[in-house]
């Protein structure tokens, strides 16, 4: 019997039985023991694929993938780091597999058992480590579904190989770690401990500047999904993936260390960690790199100046400006804007443009951003943040919708929301009502209180994409399910809420629309619509007037002004910041 | 031709059977009762106390961890507080077992003392956890901040929920297959529940602050508690398995003595 509880091998003979014997006998030890290694890798792996809990990891990242895309517009350079995040949900699971499969022996009190086997503690070990392949068609899987889905509903840009890869390799550094942690600890709340250990080094780190990459998988303090296009080394993907590279490779050495007791393996596996360790520090340090100046201000220029980098076309009078790789959008854009203009009597002498644009907090517009200026100097992110002060949207032009990239949604509720606010903007362009600059947002938005031009608006954005009725009239309460009252210059009325308001789908939102203008509007669209469009017809410029009031366009139209629902007692003289009048 | 009874024939010295059935064992259904204070020894000793302790550690190290490298330039919040208690959530999925289940049954104690006793006992040790985690964070707090910080009323009544759909994943995985894993199983089941609670827009509506009132978080997670408590009562009885020495069960070949018996 062996120290490691294994046979005596017979190369301890091999002094009597000659010369020729120990070669030979050695070359047949370590046959039989690669082939116990690859049988018992397969079997744990197939273990491991068909495991309830590694099962359950995938659907949860799976889902955990549609929360974070379903919603949002798929951009690959977004995608494709979420679908990382996915993959951070199948590696905790993996994790909690992994740990139970190698705190097997022990925790079933068999270790004895066990040690009276040829095959040695290290090579079950190694079996282990190898048979994490078999989490890998899960992670795969994973990528092809969400591949799929991203693909059917419009993506833009292109997949990135080794970000993808990189998810691949986190499952497999995360395999890695429970074994090494069921080697030494087999209950089974180590394996939770980790996965939770797991979980928040990644998404709760909150680490500073570029050492966001350093966590396993980070998943909220990017900027990923408002960049205009993809931004090389952010994040960097083939570093990230070497790191956790390193890491599996530091994990299985720090496994198999635990099991193995002859000095040249530990040796061995000694100059392996050291080298793992070299090189998860080197992907680290690459990953700490500032980016490129000339990226950062390729994409400032995008962003401060988009005529310099968008491609433009007309349709309908219309000028459409979309980054590169947008195009694929233009569709999208253009059916609620030509449902308005369709309905349009007349239109103003300034020709409307839809432009996209970068959501940058106009209010602060600053590239402090930690993930992206990190590294730079100060001067050169005030040159920067100097630029930004002149991005489109930053001061609103009243003939020109700004769209943000990365926020349009594919399909859905979402999307015939997001319709709805090109309509209503498109149409409070026609109407002349003004728009509201992002920094005036916080100041109070103007309000065109009792104003026809307000429900004819609303009544051309309803014409155009026909949302719900019931979506309109929610609008009327507010969050918590009173109505909200705006003042205006003294008198207070009721707010309404049109659908996808709070969504930000426009970089500069309309002004505050209210409760009498949408029920207005409402009453509008029970008309005939030949009655209507004859009544705005006869006399458009005094309709888009701001002077005319609600009871005008009522009595025009021949039907009784709508109540307005009552304010909470109290609501009418409570304090509260004012809105301007929408004057002009 | 003659019947004969399927009964042996009494030929020892011990008394005839009686015909009568055994009067229900009432007196075995109160008699563990006075076992109790004895058992308390044997539930402290069964408890796993370095499980329990070691997820409730590990989640209060961690907050200690955020607050002393991250609480001086941002304070921390409630929802550090929740990441930090789903250790002691997953520990307490371990606590519950009903230790060598089909020998206990044939027991007069019933099965569901033990587990119950454990859980009384881990019950101080996780409001300790709560209640240090709590002072961490309110360390973390600037004296002079403005505002008042949020109720702690709508956070106890979700870690509560929290710790009661644990005992009942760990409860129901008793009585299942996978009793002999326990709470391996029944952790991870936890874990999910709660985090499909916490992001699933329905369930978010109604246990989630915001969209949801205080008030209404409070009330839901309570509930949420009662229904978890309930199928935790139910999942711990053991009335389907409970021994009885009814002669009715052993005479039931009495009722049919002309039934051939068929093989299979």
């Amino acid at each position: 019997m062996t120290a490691e509880g294994g046979p005596a091998l017979p190369a301890l003979d091999a002094g009597t039985a000659g010369n020729h014997a120990p070669a030979g006998l050695a070359e047949r030890t370590r046959a039989p023991r690669l082939r116990t290694v690859l049988a018992l890798a397969r079997a744990e792996a197939v273990l491991l694929a068909r495991s309830l809990l590694v099962l359950a990891g995938l659907l949860a990242g799976g889902a955990v993938v549609w929360l974070l895309i379903g919603r949002t517009e798929p951009l690959w350079w977004n995608v494709g780091w979420r679908i990382g995040s996915g993959q951070l949900v199948l590696g905790m699971a993996v994790l909690a597999a992994a740990q139970l499969a190698a705190g097997r022996a022990r925790r079933n009190a068999m270790a004895d058992l066990y040690a009276s086997f040829p095959a040695t503690a290290g090579t079950r070990t190694l079996a282990h480590l190898a048979g994490l392949a078999g989490a890998a068609p899960a992670s795969l899987l994973l990528i092809g579904t969400a591949a799929m889905a991203v693909q059917i509903r419009g993506a833009i840009g292109a997949p990135s190989t080794a970000v993808l890869a990189g998810g691949v390799v986190l499952v497999i550094a995360a395999g890695a770690a429970g074994t090494a942690i069921g080697v030494r600890f087999p209950h089974p709340l180590a394996g939770v401990l980790g996965a939770l250990a797991l979980f928040l080094s990644s998404g709760q780190a909150h680490l500073p500047g570029g050492a966001i990459w350093l966590s396993p998988w980070e998943s909220f303090s990017d900027q990923l999904n408002v960049l205009p296009g993809p931004l090389a080394g952010y994040p960097p993907g083939g570093a990230h993936a070497a790191e956790l590279a390193g890491l599996t490779v530091l994990a299985g050495i720090a496994a198999l260390a635990l099991t193995v007791s002859r000095a040249w393996a530990r040796g061995g596996l000694a100059a392996a960690g050291i080298l793992a360790m070299a090189v998860t520090c080197f992907a680290g340090a690459v990953q700490l790199r500032p980016l490129p100046a000339a990226e950062l201000n390729h994409l400032i220029a995008e962003v401060a100046d988009p005529a310099s980098a968008q491609r433009c076309t007309t349709a309908s009078q219309v000028r459409y400006c979309l980054y590169p790789g947008f195009g694929s959008l233009l569709p999208s854009l253009e059916a609620p804007v030509d449902g308005v203009l369709a309905h349009l009597p007349a239109r103003p002498s300034q020709p409307l443009t839809v432009r996209q644009a970068v959501s940058i907090d106009f209010t602060d517009p600053s590239f402090t951003d930690p993930s992206l200026a990190h590294g730079h100097p100060q001067r050169q992110v005030a040159q920067w943040n100097a630029q930004l002060q002149k991005a489109p949207g930053a001061s609103a032009a009243a003939s020109v919708i700004y769209p943000v990239a990365g926020s349009w949604p594919a399909a859905g509720a979402q999307l015939a929301d997001a319709h709805f606010d090109m309509a209503l903007a498109a149409a409070e362009w026609a109407v002349h009502l003004p728009p509201t600059t992002p920094a005036a947002v916080l100041g109070g938005q103007c309000a065109p209180l009792d104003q026809a031009r307000e429900a004819i608006a609303i009544w051309l954005a309803i014409l155009a994409t026909h949302p719900p009725a019931g979506e309109l009239q929610s609008g009327l309460a507010g969050p918590g399910g009173d109505v909200t009252p705006v003042v205006v210059q003294g008198v207070t009325a009721v707010a309404w809420t049109y659908p996808g308001e709070s969504e930000s789908y426009l970089s500069s939102p309309g002004p505050q629309t209210t409760a009498a203008g949408y029920l207005l509007a409402n009453a509008m669209t029970n008309l005939p619509q030949q009655q209507v469009a004859h009544v705005l017809k006869d006399a458009w410029g005094r309709w888009v007037d701001w002077h005319t009031t609600d009871a005008h366009l009522a009595a025009a139209l021949g039907i009784p002004m709508p109540s307005v629902p009552s304010l909470p007692p109290g609501a009418a003289n409570a304090p509260g910041p004012q809105n301007p009048l929408c004057t002009g | 031709m003659i019947s004969r009874s399927p009964n042996i024939e009494n030929t020892g010295d011990g008394p005839p059977a009686s015909d009568r059935p055994v009067r229900p064992a009432l007196r075995y259904r109160l008699s563990w009762v006075r076992a109790a204070p004895l058992l308390a020894r044997h539930i402290a000793r069964t408890t796993p106390w370095v499980t329990l302790l070691a997820g409730c550690l590990a989640g209060t190290g961690y907050l200690s961890a955020l607050a002393r490298f991250t609480g001086g330039s941002q304070p921390l919040g409630q929802g550090n507080v929740r990441l930090a208690f789903l250790p002691a959530v997953a520990a307490l999925a371990f606590v519950p077992r009903a230790p060598f289940r089909p020998l206990t049954q044939t027991t007069p104690v019933p099965a569901w003392v033990a587990p119950a006793g454990q859980l009384l006992l881990a019950a101080p040790i996780l409001a300790a956890t709560c209640w240090a985690q709590l002072r961490i964070i309110a360390h973390t707090i600037p004296p002079h901040s403005l505002g008042q910080p949020p109720a702690v009323y709508p956070l106890v009544a979700q870690l509560t929920g929290w710790c009661a759909v644990a005992v009942a994943a760990a409860a129901c995985v008793d009585r299942s297959r996978y009793a002999d894993l326990g709470g391996a199983i029944a952790a991870p089941a936890s874990l999910a529940v709660i985090a499909l609670a916490w992001y699933v827009p329905a369930s978010a509506s109604l246990l989630a602050d915001p969209p949801a009132t205080a008030h209404g978080v409070t009330i839901a997670w309570y509930a949420v508690t009662s229904a978890a408590l309930t199928l935790t009562c139910a999942a711990m009885r053991d009335q389907w398995h409970r021994y009885s020495r009814s002669l009715h069960r052993q005479s039931s070949p009495e009722r049919a003595p002309s039934t051939p018996l068929r093989l299979p």
